[in-house]
């Protein structure tokens, strides 16, 4: 098995410990990597989906058919690439005025777009590809006696027209819990489960009310399920959970702190992978948790 | 209208501006005229969660009242989360968030953006990513990655690519960003 790793800005500049947790982890899975060399912006929201159709398009479809070309899926941690490219291809593949005026700009640089090549979020990948069982025959280390609250993740969820792997209810996702389940974790419910996490576009316009809502699910987590990790479905939402608690200790909203990590970081952990290398720059202290699943005390 | 009347809801209708619901229809959000203003939409946004004054219904009615200048000098529709909640729950089919997106590409004609957006769309231009480190290559190698990732970044030749491909964009007839070799960003976090 082979499939594209669609690294995108933020898991590459901000968070290169996740990247490295997919390098780790796919191999270890028996799954090949390929680099999509040349891949570039998926592109983010604020940019050219906000200028027009066609030109997200075109930047998204450019991605593609790096794909497209070796005849891969293309796979991703990142839950704003994964909204991206997904909607670029659904409304290529739904619009075909709008795949002709892409294809037109592509022609110039000997490209065309067709639509061949699927874009899949990392664990859902794994989850649809391998399913639990067979992940859970592959670890070293679990998270047996764990308990753990998730952040699914907006972009992971919704719109679920536009996505090739499907939640059967996205606002009663099962999937990420479910491969927490298969590696030994508790998973707790609490009442925010699927509320936003409030990285992204509205981080940079408004701090202060970006704050507010991973403060109330923080809350709800600690009140509700008093996690020892927390465990997201995106690189946002990882960022935001992991930066966002300092800021609101020193601002006196929250007075404790959980340890923060993406689903592929804890895969890669338990499959066997140096703590160093792909936790390494976590700004929670997550070196007990991971002593933890390492020693499986 | 002006934002005393914003925040108390006087809606002055003789202000509005037709025109506005022609241009979102033509920019992305061509099922507008379907909305029929039940809120589901606004009942999943997280803009309302966090207290933002206007969100996809209301920023529809904006639309639907013509208010141009209430919405071009609120940042409401620059915090829009892109989660595509309200797509999910809208009985209409309407994808508010497409309106909120065209939305934003009539504020961009009109030089109404954030200085973020702006320079998030130049650092794509001169590096293939809107989110751009400069200072990353030490952290990269400090988990043992190579300095620079296999994008546009370690490749010139698709940088190349997709400036061309920017160039031949609705971005380039704007003028947003100037489109020329020099003035490499150091660093850009959206
Ligand atoms: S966009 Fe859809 S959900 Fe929102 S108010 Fe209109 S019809 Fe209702
Ligand atoms: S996409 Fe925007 S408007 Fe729609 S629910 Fe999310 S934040 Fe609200």
């Amino acid at each position: 098995m082979k499939v594209g790793f669609f690294v995108g800005c933020n898991t590459a500049f901000n968070r290169p410990d996740l990247e490295q947790a997919v390098r780790y982890a796919f191999p270890a899975l028996g799954i090949e990597l390929d680099n999509l060399e040349g891949q570039s912006c998926c592109p983010s929201w604020g940019t050219m989906p906000s200028v027009d159709v066609v030109g997200w398009c075109a930047v998204g479809a450019r991605n593609h058919t790096i794909a497209e070309e070796k005849g891969l899926d293309i796979v991703t941690v990142c839950g704003s690439c994964y909204g991206s490219l997904a909607e670029s291809k659904y409304k290529m593949d739904t619009h075909p005025e709008i795949k002709a005026q892409v294809n037109e700009i592509l022609k110039d640089i000997g490209r065309e777009y067709k639509g061949t090549s699927n874009v899949r979020l990392a664990f859902y990948y794994l989850y649809h590809e391998l399913g639990p069982d067979k992940i859970k025959e592959a670890v070293k280390h679990k998270l047996d006696g764990l308990t753990v609250a998730l952040q699914p993740g907006c972009h992971t969820l919704w719109p679920s027209k536009v996505y090739y792997d499907k939640e059967e209810d996205p606002f009663h996702p099962k999937v990420l819990k479910e491969m927490c389940e298969a590696l030994g974790a508790t998973v707790g419910h609490y009442t925010r489960l699927i509320d936003c996490c409030g990285m992204g576009a509205m981080r940079s316009t408004d701090m202060e009310k970006s704050l507010k809502l991973v403060e109330k699910k923080l809350i709800s987590m600690k009140n509700e399920v008093n996690p020892d990790l927390i465990v997201t479905g995106c690189s946002s939402c990882l960022i935001q959970f992991d930066t966002a608690q300092e800021l609101l200790r020193s601002g006196k909203k929250i007075n404790f702190e959980i340890p923060v990590l993406h689903i592929m970081q804890v895969l890669a952990l338990c499959l066997g992978a140096d703590p160093e290398r792909v936790t390494g720059l976590a700004k929670t202290d997550v070196r007990r948790v991971v002593n933890r699943i390492l020693e499986g005390l | 209208m002006s934002s005393d009347q914003v925040a108390t809801g006087v809606i002055n209708l003789s202000e509005g501006d037709s025109s506005l619901a022609n241009e979102i229809k033509e920019l992305g959000g061509e099922e507008l005229m379907e909305c029929i203003q039940c809120a589901k939409c606004a009942a999943a946004c997280p803009m309302v969660l966090a207290g933002f004054p206007f969100f996809n219904k209301r920023i529809i009615q904006a639309i639907f009242l013509g208010l141009r200048d209430a919405l071009l000098d609120d940042s409401s529709i620059w915090a829009c989360q892109s989660c595509n909640r309200c797509t999910e729950v809208c009985p209409r089919e309407v994808n508010p968030f497409e309106i909120i997106q065209a939305m934003r590409r009539v504020a961009i004609r009109e030089f109404a953006l954030p200085t973020l957006s702006i320079e998030g769309l130049k650092s794509l231009y001169d590096t293939g990513h809107a989110v751009y480190l400069a200072g990353a290559g030490n952290t990269r190698a400090k988990v043992g990655l190579p300095e620079k990732p296999p994008s546009t970044v370690a490749n010139p030749e698709a940088l190349k690519e997709l400036q061309a491909v920017i160039r031949k964009t609705a971005l380039a007839d704007l003028g947003i960003i100037p489109m020329d070799e020099s003035g490499v960003k150091e660093t850009c976090e959206v």
